[in-house]
């Protein structure tokens, strides 16, 4: 099964191309590191009933295309999210 | 004279089948709208009364604690999360059993509202337009209320006063636009009312204009109203310094400062403001200044005709004051809708995609799909009006 990939670019700084590992745990679900419910709103009380379906699996319990796909999706976003934070984090240090 | 059928329907059918999603703020809507093919729609201005039939009308709002406000992350990820599930259900509502056949057009909402929940529904938009092979309609969500209120209303051409919780404004059809004659300079009423709820901590369920509203008719005082700014600027009004005014004394209420003699009696040290009070007053000043700016625009237009739409739009103490300022003008009529209607849904969103659509718009390429949080009700041009 083919894989997503993601690839970033800016004329100031070499591409950086992000891709899926199917053996790391966090491309096996779709409970992301990055995309969960923010502390602020957890810290006020909030339940947290929007949380993403489950990765559908067949009888057997292998994940459906689809669902693998979500999972690949939501461990790829978790990448990239960590890559732009640590982008605006490079920016502010030299504002400051 | 404008012709409504100017793109047939799909497949040689005798009907127009919209998807509508909606997620410019804390609501996720998602609508299946149906219009019948009529000839009188050839040749008439008659975009108020396309006969239209809900199929499907469903909602998710998201909901925070007291006291809180709807963060733009977590707003676009409760959208994210919950727009397929809501999709499935308002296609199995609507018995539509084979997009890709039985819908003529996907009409999302490109603006104006909160960017990133914006954003979590146009994705869902452009990837059902290229699972099934439907056309994409981008829609403008102030003109989606309009148009929602005119078809419901049968209201021809009115003065409309669009209240929510991210716009305020008085607004009149002219020469293929709908015209803005007077706005908030600040914040929207909905916000403001939204705000007071925070500082009150009362709950955002259903929604905090909502428990405004019932506070207020609680408010055993009626007669004697708390003095508030009043602060209609020619046709516009604005409202954030009521909010800040009305916040400093629920803050002096419950902390029980007996200085502010606005709240309790300087001799006695007796409490004469209840919440109550608070909710009743901020409601009747916050009505009465867009009451005024509704006349003098009905007055501008020589209109006889008010249709209040937006979620705000639903508060009955609004409606009343209005339908009093109407029976005092020849023919004066009130148009409103229910909290069906009035509170953001997908099926406003179709409504005003798919006469788009019949009039030829389509967008051509996805990157006429971004979305945009600033989207000007008179930016649309209304094609589908005289």
């Amino acid at each position: 099964m083919l894989h997503p990939t993601a690839t970033y670019s800016l004329p100031d700084i070499e591409p950086t191309r992000f891709v899926v590992n199917p053996a790391e745990a966090r491309f096996q679900t779709t409970d992301g590191k990055t995309t969960g419910a923010s502390p602020h709103v957890l810290n006020a009380g909030q339940v947290d009933r929007d949380k993403p379906s489950e990765p559908r699996r067949t009888a057997t319990g292998e994940m459906t295309p689809l669902g693998q796909l979500r999972a690949n999706l939501t461990g790829l976003q978790d990448d990239i999210n960590e890559f732009l934070t640590h982008r605006m984090e490079l920016a502010k240090g030299k504002k400051d | 004279m404008v012709n409504l059928n100017t793109v047939r329907p799909k497949n040689g059918r005798d009907y127009y089948i919209a998807l509508g999603l909606e997620g410019s703020a804390n609501k996720l809507g998602v609508g299946v709208l149906k219009h019948p093919l009529l000839p009188q729609h050839e040749d008439g201005d008659l975009s108020f009364n396309c006969h239209a039939e809900i199929l499907a009308n469903v909602r998710d709002t998201y909901i925070t604690p007291p006291g809180e406000g709807f963060l733009p992350r977590d707003t676009a990820r409760h959208h994210k999360n919950w727009c397929i599930r809501l999709i499935k259900q308002a296609l199995k509502e609507a018995s539509i059993v084979n997009p890709s056949l039985d819908i003529d057009v996907i009409c999302f909402t490109k603006g104006p509202g909160m960017g990133a929940p914006l954003h979590s529904v146009a994705i869902a938009a452009r990837t059902c337009s290229l699972l099934w092979e439907v056309p994409l309609i981008g829609v403008n969500h102030c003109v989606g209320h309009i148009e929602m209120g005119r078809e419901i209303t049968k209201a021809v051409n009115p003065v409309v006063l669009y209240v929510s919780g991210g716009n305020t404004q008085v607004i009149a059809y002219s020469e293929k636009r709908y015209r803005i004659f007077g706005e908030t300079l600040d914040i929207a009423i909905g916000n403001c009312l939204d705000r007071f709820a925070r500082t009150l901590r009362i709950p955002n369920a259903p929604s905090p204009g909502y428990n405004i509203e019932q506070l207020a008719k609680r408010c055993a005082n009626k007669e004697t109203l708390l003095e508030l700014p009043y602060t209609v600027k020619g046709m516009d009004l604005s409202m954030s310094g009521i909010l800040a005014y009305i916040d400093s004394l629920a803050k002096d209420l419950f902390r029980g400062n007996k200085k502010n003699k606005t709240l309790f009696d300087p001799k006695t040290g007796e409490q004469k403001v209840t919440v109550e009070d608070l909710c009743y007053s901020l409601q009747e000043n916050l009505f009465a200044m867009l009451v005024e700016i509704t006349e003098r625009a009905m007055a501008h237009v020589n209109s006889n005709q008010v249709l209040i739409v937006g979620g705000v739009g639903c508060n009955v103490r609004l409606q009343e004051m209005m339908q009093m300022m109407c029976e005092d003008r020849a023919n004066g009529q009130v148009h409103a809708t229910d909290e069906r209607f009035c509170i953001d849904n997908g099926v406003m969103i179709a409504q005003a995609g798919l006469l788009q659509y019949r009039m030829g718009d389509v967008v051509k390429d996805l990157k006429e799909t971004v979305v945009t949080q600033k989207f000007r009700t008179d930016e649309v041009y209304v094609a589908w009006r005289e």
